[in-house]
């Protein structure tokens, strides 16, 4: 910790991992839900014997495999970048980050990555029970690799399973168990798995909707729709559950980040009473909402379940973080000294006395003369901790707003997935013009969800790469700016040449539709699997 | 001979379902919620589609229309 950390390398590596991650994560949320909705299909195959789901497994596999080689090649990206550009927080929780991403490769991502290649070539080779299987697998692959990477985020927001080492200067494993049952990972991992269900669903039924409104292959249109429709409400309906069970646990693991996604400053001791914020303009410098909108009797029963739970506001919460903020200093300093002199037992035993609060005084840093924790004294005390507390606090603005209109879509969304639902299940769909319009163009919404969700999740734990333990500041590589500008342009160009490769061809086989992709490879006749026996048909299940 | 290992086959699945749901029950009750979720969700839009196949085969019978 000698050299100078660059708080301007240190943003635009916290730039180049948010777009990284944000662009990577357009691809993830469709990969877990469309692969359970092949599998749907797939399952009405098997049942029935009706080659039309056949065909509309294979139709909405193409869209799944498309979008599928994307996902991958940005996913692998990302876990390079936490090496290249934050190689202190990968060589300080890489014991414990690094497990569950390995077993994400190793377990997960071969799974599914082996299965699939089975699961576009495997139509003819092997029986349809069989296919079956292999499409459940590539579904429970992809929704592993998400299980994976969660419980490794999780460790992020509630450090769990884990226990720093002074000799080592890492954090290591104390327990397995508590790194994959942390709440935060279960919770996440279920709101992220289930969001990628409403995500596959709401592209199905909004491409399903294209071709109903343009009078193309109604017949499978239709059954997409109804599919989708069907899977789509529940999924919703389990997001918004999961969503509520989140904001529960994180009320308890991350009180900042709850206090600053509903924009409470000051603790309001009427419990039942106190006002849950519809709107708001928050303002960070200024320490308070320059205009809301609170309804009361909401706040609290919805993030505690209960009507007596005290939510601390951010001013209680950064007068609490002051004497963390002292004892942290004291730890570092500590620290520092049993690194030069391992034989330092008393310094050794402050460090263990102040443990705790350790992540507290690596984030004092960068308010101490040249960074340097032993510069701070009487003099300056006062002014470190207070600036170093008040930094616990994160973007108020973004953080309140991204929850909100995450929270907007995803209702939005129920209500529309309801009526798809229900006017579907009567068949009566085509009647509604105006509700297959609004699916169409409701295709951008659950997207828009995710990486409003994902923004809220990431933002909300700022300042720290692991709550409370390591702060963001410290966690970067010590690379120039020239260099991450030069590779932010280099991510930019080459991420928005993907994009454009993979909006050319979900347009282009969206477009298309069942009918003309499958005529183009199958030589099937005209009129679809139910005007006649297409060829692809025949094999799997005549090997009854 | 064949229904002896479909017998094995539903009792190994059946032991791992209890396993899986005193685990993951006791230690990671959202794993188990959305192991059962996910299986619910599946089956309930099968069923969607099955009556998809009922709904249009009475409509056909009504009038000669196919979808």
């Amino acid at each position: 910790m000698d050299m100078l950390i660059n708080p301007t390398v240190v943003e635009l590596s916290r730039l180049q991992f948010a777009l990284t991650a944000l662009y990577h994560f357009l691809f993830v949320p469709l990969t877990l839900g469309l692969t359970f909705l092949l599998a749907t299909m797939e399952s009405v195959y098997v049942i029935t014997g009706k080659p039309i789901y056949k065909e509309m497994t294979q139709f909405w596999g193409k869209l799944f495999a498309i979008n599928f080689a994307l996902g991958v090649a940005t996913g692998l990206t990302m876990e390079f970048e936490f090496g290249t550009n934050w190689s202190m927080y990968s060589h300080f929780v890489g014991d414990i980050f690094g497990t569950p991403l390995a077993i994400e490769g190793l377990m997960a991502f071969f799974m599914e990555s082996t299965f699939v290649g089975i699961m576009f070539f495997g139509w003819d080779r092997i029986s349809a029970k069989a296919h079956l299987v292999v499409t459940y697998l590539v579904a429970l692959g992809s929704n592993l690799s998400a299980l994976w990477i969660l419980i490794a985020n999780g460790f992020m927001q509630d450090p769990r399973g884990g226990t720093f080492d002074p000799n080592t200067m890492r954090l290591e494993f104390s327990s397995f168990v508590q790194l994959i049952f942390n709440e935060d990972a279960q919770a996440k991992f279920v709101h992220t798995s289930i969001a990628g269900f409403v995500t596959g669903s709401m592209f199905v039924m909004g491409i399903s909707a294209f071709y109903l409104l343009t009078n193309k292959r109604k017949d499978i249109a239709l059954r997409s729709f109804r599919i989708a429709a069907v899977f789509g409400v529940i999924s919703t309906i389990g997001v918004v559950t999961l969503g509520d069970a989140l904001g529960f646990i994180d009320a308890k693991a991350q009180p900042m980040k709850v206090a600053a996604m509903e924009a409470i400053w000051n603790t309001d001791y009427n419990t039942a009473s106190a006002p849950w914020n519809l709107i708001a303009f928050p303002d960070k410098a200024a320490g308070k909402n320059l205009f809301e909108i609170g309804v009361p009797y909401v706040l609290t029963p919805l993030l505690t379940h209960s009507e007596d739970t005290v939510i601390p506001g951010i001013h209680q919460l950064v007068d609490e973080a002051k004497p963390k903020v002292v004892n942290g200093i004291k730890a570092m300093v500590a620290l520092k000294e049993y690194n030069h002199d391992h034989s330092n037992v008393q310094a050794l035993a402050t460090f263990k006395q102040y443990q705790t609060d350790m992540g507290y005084g690596f984030l004092a840093m960068q308010y101490a003369p040249d960074q340097d924790l032993k510069k701070v004294d009487a003099s300056n005390l006062a002014s470190v901790v207070d600036k170093t507390a008040h930094e616990t606090v994160p973007n108020v603005w973004v953080e309140f707003w991204a929850f909100r209109i995450m929270v907007a879509f995803g209702f939005i969304m129920l209500a529309i997935f309801a009526f798809a639902a229900y006017f579907s299940l009567k068949n009566e769909v085509e009647k509604h013009p105006l509700l297959l319009k609004v699916a169409l163009w409701s295709i951008p919404l659950p997207w828009f969800a995710c990486e409003f969700g994902w923004i809220t999740a990431e933002n909300g734990r700022q300042p720290w790469t692991v709550y409370n333990m390591l702060p963001t500041f410290v966690s970067a590589s010590s690379h120039s700016v020239g260099y991450m500008i030069f590779s932010l342009i280099g991510f930019v160009l080459l991420y928005s040449s993907f994009i454009a490769a993979e909006m050319y061809l979900m347009f282009k086989y969206a477009r298309l539709g069942p009918q003309a992709s499958h005529h183009g490879h199958d030589q099937a006749p005209a009129g679809g699997g139910m005007a006649g026996q297409p060829a692809f048909a025949k094999p799997s299940l005549a090997k009854k | 001979m064949k229904n002896l290992f479909t017998f094995v086959g539903m009792a190994l699945i059946m032991a791992l379902s209890l396993f899986l749901a005193v685990i993951t029950g006791d230690y990671g009750p959202w794993y188990f919620a959305w192991l059962v979720g996910t299986t619910m969700i599946v089956l309930i839009a099968v069923a969607g589609a099955v009556m998809y196949e009922k709904q249009d085969a009475e409509s056909q019978g009504k009038t000669g229309r196919l979808h």
